[in-house]
């Protein structure tokens, strides 16, 4: 609730910011940071879907039967939580080309965003697996399930609900963490503040409007999150 | 791919050794600076002033938000317009700091929180003082699951260092940066920096389970 | 004349060091209804579980009609029994668990008919339609929508009854069906068992610490202690006439507590 009610107050805050500067001699720099946002907008969404699958892949294949697939998900997780974001995206698009794979910054942007959450989402969903309780595997074995239907049709919709507050979180980190793609040459909303205040020298004016921004995403995920919460959990809680 | 051994060792490994001395300088500085931020960050949100604990918790709720990067631009561009000129390796030790620090408070708090109810009324009934309370019962206490949380921060910060190169703070990634900018060859100083910041998270991750197991098994005694 | 519906022999069954089935013989025949009593931790639960496969086993063979179940025939040679062949076995047994394992996302109807249209291929219509009347004949036809967080124990484990149901085995397994439940929901749940004990098409193999409802429903008896099978037979025997001084323990020992 009090979460809501920050949303809206912030939502309001930032409105007034947008028409403030629209009608002052301040408008000249939201053209270039509004587009700034739209490209911190689009690596979010794409990553944060790269996110989720190798979350899942990976957290999955961890506790899988093959040695050699385990062996795999264990290298992915320990190297990119390993290494550094930044260091991931340095790699991906100055070295990768050296092996003749050139990435555009975008691709770069959110293949190194994406895997580097992928490698930490992959945790939550292991975990959220092994939360659901014994009896319910056993119970698709005595009903002859297979493997695949029991992790598919059993497993993982029960898992979901237990696994949203901790993959909420970390898609709100994700966004945060999508300000460091302009290491790439991607001109998100964190480099257009850069470059803005750097032409026009009005720090605390763009950077308020940077911060509630970064704000509202993260207040919009939040309340998406418990709002998702709620849909899955509805037949889930005991009693009545 | 070409890989030169010899440009990695005449350039980019010295290049690199004489940056991670500024890495590592950085988490330091900024881990300390957090321990004792983060200290009164939760004394002031657990406040008897209603004011004081709400505007805390708000402005941890903001900070918390915000990317750390925006937070080093942000303070690398204002201290200078205030009048305050500090390099932007301070400036950005500062905001690394304050970052953390407000995840730091949440630790203490948490940690204060798992000591059972029971032990302070058993401190209150034993009629110890409130310092001894703390040095006797309650700190060693909260310590198991402090200490390993706080090891996790400070891997998390070494990792957050890299983020001062984008203020030309002349820590790892910056190096590397700078060396492939100079020779058109990213490769090794690139790879070399991954290589080091992986082997020392994964030591750490290490140290931290030791102290984890040793800090469990001496509250077990 | 045929074999006997369910074998072992010779099985052994063990933790680590500890031998939990040690060179168990026990028969099952078509269409028996045989009860499994005995002290906690005697291998009651064990025997169910290696039958229906959840746990392996470290020696011996069990058989299921005549074929075995943990080794296929491939040539004139035995080898360990691939995926296939152990599908293929499971789905003649179904089992119903001490505490249901209902799916909790999933309404009563969607149980039952989740097990047969994956691996059966039925159409959903198809098994809807059967598995009403398995929901009718275990008195839940208006449950059918209702999630089992709002079923109490007694209709979740009627449920539990029907979606095992559904999969028409040709085997039942009970685990102690109404260890879990408040007292006047036993009832309900054993009027259910009862009816099936009674239909004659299922071989049914019956953990229970009801004496009463075993020695009511029972073709046979047989009393576990300490991984072996002590002592079988007719029930009003077993009952009325125990041989062996461990049973007589027993039974004196359940006694005194009712
Ligand atoms: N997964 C396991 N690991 C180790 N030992 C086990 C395991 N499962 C069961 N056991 C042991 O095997 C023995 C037999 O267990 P089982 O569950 O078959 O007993 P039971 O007769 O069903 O008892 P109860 O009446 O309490 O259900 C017990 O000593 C138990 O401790
Ligand atoms: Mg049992």
């Amino acid at each position: 609730m009090a979460g809501r009610i920050i949303a809206v107050v912030a939502l309001t805050a930032f409105l007034c910011g947008i028409s403030f500067a629209t009608f002052s001699e301040l408008r000249i720099f939201l053209p270039a940071m509004l587009r700034g946002a739209v490209v911190t907008l689009q690596v979010s969404i794409l990553s944060a879907v790269l996110f989720i699958v190798m979350s899942f892949l990976a957290g999955i294949a961890k506790d899988s039967g093959t040695r050699l697939v385990r062996w795999l998900a264990i290298g992915y997780i320990e190297v990119f939580r390993g290494t550094s974001l930044l260091v991931q995206l340095f790699w991906l698009y100055f070295v990768l080309p050296e092996f003749g794979i050139v990435l555009s910054p975008m691709m770069a942007g959110v293949l190194g965003v994406g895997l580097n959450f992928g490698a930490y989402g992959a945790e939550i969903v292991r975990g959220a697996m092994l939360a659901v309780p014994r009896g319910q595997q056993e119970a698709s074995v005595a009903l002859n399930l297979s493997d695949r239907a029991c992790l598919i049709r059993i497993v993982i919709p029960q898992a979901v609900v237990v696994m949203i507050p901790g993959m909420t979180n970390l898609t709100i980190e994700l966004i945060k963490a999508t300000a460091l793609v302009s290491a790439v040459t991607l001109v998100d909303i964190t480099y257009a503040s850069v470059q803005q205040n750097q032409l026009h020298y009005r720090t605390l004016e763009i950077f308020t409007i940077t911060v509630m921004l970064y704000y509202c995403f993260a207040q919009f995920i939040r309340f998406g999150g418990s709002a998702l919460e709620d849909r899955f959990s509805r037949h889930l809680r005991r009693g009545h | 791919m070409d890989w030169r051994w010899d440009f990695t060792f005449d350039v980019v490994i010295p290049r690199l050794w004489e940056a991670a001395g500024v890495t590592v300088y950085a988490t330091v500085a900024s881990f300390l600076l957090a321990l004792v931020g983060g200290l009164i960050l939760m004394l002031l949100k657990t406040s008897k002033n209603r004011m004081v604990s709400f505007a805390v918790t708000e402005f941890i709720e903001l900070i918390r938000a915000t990317p750390l990067l925006v937070q080093i631009f942000f303070l690398f561009f204002l201290l200078p317009e205030v009048g305050i000129t500090l390099p932007p390796l301070t400036s950005g030790i500062i905001a690394i700091a304050l970052y953390n620090s407000t995840l730091c408070a949440e630790v203490y708090r948490a940690g204060l929180q798992a000591v059972p109810r029971g032990q302070w009324e058993a401190a209150m009934a034993l009629n110890l003082s409130t310092y001894r309370t703390f040095r006797r019962i309650i700190i060693p206490q909260s310590l198991p699951p402090i200490v390993p949380a706080l090891g996790n921060y400070l891997i998390a910060i070494f990792k957050e260092t890299p983020l001062l190169s984008f203020v030309a703070v002349g820590e790892i990634m910056h190096a590397s940066k700078l060396i492939g900018s100079e020779y058109y060859r990213f490769t090794e100083a690139v790879t070399i920096a991954g290589v080091f910041f992986l082997v020392m998270s994964l030591v750490s991750a290490q140290l931290v389970r030791l102290v984890e197991t040793y800090l469990q098994r001496s509250i077990q005694r | 004349m045929k074999g006997p519906k369910i074998r072992f022999e010779k099985v052994l069954k063990a933790y680590g060091e500890l031998k939990v089935l040690e060179d168990l013989d026990f028969h099952v025949d078509e269409n028996e209804v045989v009860a499994i009593i005995g002290p906690s931790g005697s291998g009651k639960t064990t025997v169910l579980r290696v039958l229906m496969t959840l746990e392996g086993i470290q020696g011996g063979t069990i058989f299921v009609g005549d074929e075995p179940l943990n080794v296929m025939r491939k040539g004139d040679r035995l080898v360990p029994a691939n995926r296939a062949h152990v599908r293929r076995i499971r789905s003649k047994i179904g089992m119903v668990f001490q505490s249901f394992n209902l799916f909790p996302h999933m309404t009563a109807l969607e149980n039952c008919i989740e097990a047969p249209v994956q691996t059966k291929g039925l159409s959903k219509s198809e098994a809807t339609a059967e598995s009403l009347e398995l929901l009718a004949m275990v008195g839940l036809t208006d449950k059918r929508d209702h999630y089992p967080s709002q079923l109490s124990g007694g209709q979740q484990q009627r449920v539990a009854i029907a979606r095992a149901l559904a999969m028409r085995p040709e085997i039942l397994l009970f685990d102690e069906p109404t260890s879990a439940l408040d007292p006047e929901m036993v009832g309900e749940v054993l009027n259910v068992i009862r009816d099936l004990a009674r239909s004659g098409h299922y071989t049914i193999l019956l953990v229970t610490h009801q004496m009463g409802f075993a020695r009511e429903v029972s073709d046979r008896v047989c009393f576990f202690d300490g991984g072996v099978m002590v002592e079988e037979g007719a029930p009003d025997d077993i009952f009325g006439n125990p041989q062996n001084d461990r049973l007589r323990h027993f039974l004196s020992k359940i006694l005194e507590a009712t």
